[in-house]
């Protein structure tokens, strides 16, 4: 019995690590707008799916269905409030994520980052054209977009499996027999 | 799909899963003896394991359920082989949740205890491997149809914000479904060529 199963559980367990089943909503915001994306860990993105945005009352802000990549975006909420991105597969997975208050930062960063960056010297006999609260903003932009690839990565790794763990699971489980027999051994 | 995370179901759902999680458990425990005990870790650590190999089917990803496997092998052992692996996916990988724990169980191991119950003597008795193969594929769909059933009827009678639609839950459970069939019957098959007893979760 034993000799049959342990190579379709070892193979099992050693694919284990690649793939792996659970929804995840990654949110951002940029640029004004609260963007990201819904994804299996390990096991590609939710496409097609419906979305809806709430605020913490539960009031609807934005609703709309994921496109071919899994992603969703719609325009930060005014004043700022919390947000809370629900993305279900219609099918029994449902994930969720909150994108705080204090993420949205404010009308600056919408409309600086539109406007592109600025000329790189001053421009002659014109006012200065980048004022503190301008440069603010802009900062944020840039920094925004350097840490966004990061966060993604912190998100799927936070979520990866690790084969420590599966074979941690496993061994548990191996265990709890052994106890079995052995509490059943003693009784006799 | 059926690891139903914590905070989706209401409460009646969530305690009746778990009153009819815990029968099952107590029925199982009884059963276990020291023939059974090894047989009910393996495949408890079999479906620990292969349930977290998912495989991206349409908007969702699936995994295989083993629960009909189980259910002709263990019987209602199944319930504390499944409960077992359910607590580690969760403590470990945060797969599902500790509340949903017995709603879980109950929704992958009921259809595999039944369906084992029903099509177990035919594939135990039968002498033509032909019947053998096709009644293990059998059970094994229609545990995994089960358990897609029972997902959606929780969800359902929990709110109406999360019902599954019908066509998106077809789309994803039938390929499933076809495959646990073709996993279910190849497994049977092989164990009842070259170890019959392991088929028996009652000692003949």
């Amino acid at each position: 019995m034993i000799r049959l199963l342990l190579p379709f559980l070892l193979a099992l367990a050693f694919a284990g690590p690649a793939q792996a089943h659970k929804l995840k909503v990654f949110a951002t915001v940029e640029a004004g707008e609260a963007k990201g994306y819904a994804f299996f860990i390990g096991g590609g993105r939710a496409a097609q799916t419906p979305w809806l945005a709430r605020d913490p009352a539960g009031a609807r802000i934005a609703e709309g269905t994921t496109d071919a990549e899994g992603c969703f975006a719609f325009p930060a909420p005014q004043p700022p409030a919390d947000v809370t991105i629900t993305v279900d597969t219609r099918e029994g997975h449902v994930a969720s994520a909150t994108l705080p208050a204090s993420r949205f930062g404010g009308v600056s960063v919408a409309t600086v980052a539109e406007t592109g960056l600025p000329p790189a010297g001053p421009a002659p006999g014109a006012a200065p054209l980048v004022t503190d609260a301008r440069l603010a903003a802009l900062v944020e932009a840039a920094v925004q977009r350097q840490v966004e690839p990061l966060m993604e990565q912190i998100e799927q790794l936070d979520s990866r499996l690790r084969l420590a763990d599966v074979m941690s699971g496993i061994f548990l489980i191996l265990g709890l027999a052994g106890i079995g027999l052995w509490a059943r051994g003693r009784r006799r | 799909m059926a690891h139903i995370p914590d905070g989706i179901l209401s409460a009646p759902v969530l305690i009746g899963g778990g009153v009819v999680a815990a029968a099952g458990v107590a029925l199982g425990l009884r059963r276990l003896d020291d023939r059974m005990i090894p047989r009910t870790a393996i495949l408890a650590a079999a479906f620990f394991a292969g349930s977290l190999v998912a495989v991206p089917v349409g908007p969702a990803s699936v995994h295989l359920l083993l629960a009909a496997l189980m259910g002709i092998m263990l019987g209602t052992a199944t319930f504390p082989a499944v409960l077992v692996a359910l607590l580690l996916q969760a403590l470990l990988f945060g797969f599902g949740g500790l509340t949903t724990l017995g709603i879980n169980t109950v929704n992958i191991a009921l259809p595999g205890v039944v369906f084992g119950m029903m099509l177990g003597p035919v594939i135990r008795a039968t002498e033509r491997p032909a019947l053998r193969f096709a009644a293990g594929a059998l059970a094994g769909a229609l545990a995994v149809l089960g358990t897609g059933g029972l997902v959606a009827l929780s969800l359902w009678m929990s709110s109406s914000d999360y019902t599954p639609v019908a066509s998106v839950v077809i789309a994803t459970y039938l390929p499933l479904a076809l495959g646990e069939a073709f996993v279910t019957a190849a497994i049977v098959s092989f164990l009842a060529r070259v170890q019959p007893d392991a088929l028996r979760p009652v000692a003949p």
